[in-house]
């Protein structure tokens, strides 16, 4: 907490945050690029999850669309994690202290674990790909629903501000 | 009725009441609208990459747009809902605001164009009216996105 504090307060006062201050259209814009990488990822793990219940796609192997998509979560994952970055070193005070963030974090992990199993061997029964695929989606869902809740939740209490 | 009339009657309606007393609903619509939108946005924008031939090449554009076209409505679907849902919370600040107009005007031009592109471009299947018709959608999306975001920093 303490070490969490001093990284937030470090953060503040660092060049970066000076850069996406600077200039007061840089950080709705970055929100574009963070917003446009949600999609990418939306779409891929939507592609993916719809093959496995064998709604679309179904003329290529399952193995083949996940090789085709997940390279694309995980480029667009890069992506949001420097945009997020550049995000907290905006306003160090939100994101960093309060629970939703930590717990879209590790949902952000979950789903992306549970997108890529699909990837992993010939399951013999059909409700494997069928039960990934609806985890898969309620995950991604669960990540979309705690990044827009860091501004609506509240901080730690005597949290840095 | 005018617009103004119209914000007065749609901000004194059960649902602009709820939304106004209620501290977590309008967070929780805006999270749907976000999954809706990028739903669309991701759709959309596979199909122009496709069109301006970045991506899945050498793939049949007719059966791609088939494919991800349902993707696209429900998407459509859930952001318009709750789009005009979020309105109710403050009528007279969104049809007054600037990027709120826009957007909707943007809407209208990306709906044009994919009248244009299946009533003409489609069935010429020329190269280079699929790479214009790809380009004006993707830079029409990616700036509807951008006065999205923008709303939520000047009402």
């Amino acid at each position: 907490m303490i070490a969490l504090h001093d990284f937030a307060v470090w953060l503040a006062h660092s060049p970066l945050n000076a850069a996406v201050t600077g200039h007061s259209w840089l950080v709705p814009e970055i929100q574009v690029v963070h917003i446009v990488a949600i999609a990418a990822v939306v779409v891929s793990a939507a592609l993916i999850n719809l093959r496995a219940l064998g709604v679309i796609e179904t003329d290529r192997p399952q193995r083949v669309v996940v090789r085709a998509w997940l390279p694309v979560i995980l480029g667009a994952l890069v992506v949001l994690a420097l945009t997020g970055v550049l995000l907290i070193a905006s306003e160090p005070g939100r994101a960093l202290f309060r629970t939703v963030f930590w717990v879209k974090l590790g949902l952000i992990v979950a789903a992306t674990a549970v997108t890529a199993a699909h990837g992993f061997g010939a399951p013999r029964s059909r409700l494997v790909p069928c039960l990934l695929a609806i985890a898969s989606a309620l995950l991604w869902m669960g990540v979309i629903f705690a990044g827009r809740w860091i501004a609506y939740a509240d901080g730690w209490p005597g949290a840095f501000s | 009725m005018s617009l103004e009339d119209l914000a007065t009657t749609l901000s004194t309606t059960p649902l602009a009441i709820l939304l106004t007393d209620s501290t977590w609903l309008f967070g929780v619509i805006e999270a749907v609208h976000v999954m809706g939108l990028t739903l669309v946005l991701g759709s959309i924008a596979l199909v122009d990459l496709h069109l301006l031939g970045l991506v899945e090449r050498g793939r049949d554009t007719t059966a791609l747009i088939r494919r991800l076209l349902p993707l696209t409505w429900t998407g459509f679907a859930v952001a318009a809902i709750t789009g005009t849902t979020l309105v109710f919370a403050n009528p007279q600040g969104y049809f007054t605001n600037f990027f709120f107009r826009g957007k909707l005007l943007l809407l209208v031009l990306a709906g044009l164009n994919v009248v244009v592109f299946h009533r003409f471009v489609q069935p010429r299947a020329g190269r280079l009216g699929h790479r214009v018709s790809g380009g004006i959608s993707l830079a029409l999306w990616l700036t509807i996105v951008s006065f999205g975001r923008w709303i939520g920093f000047t009402i």
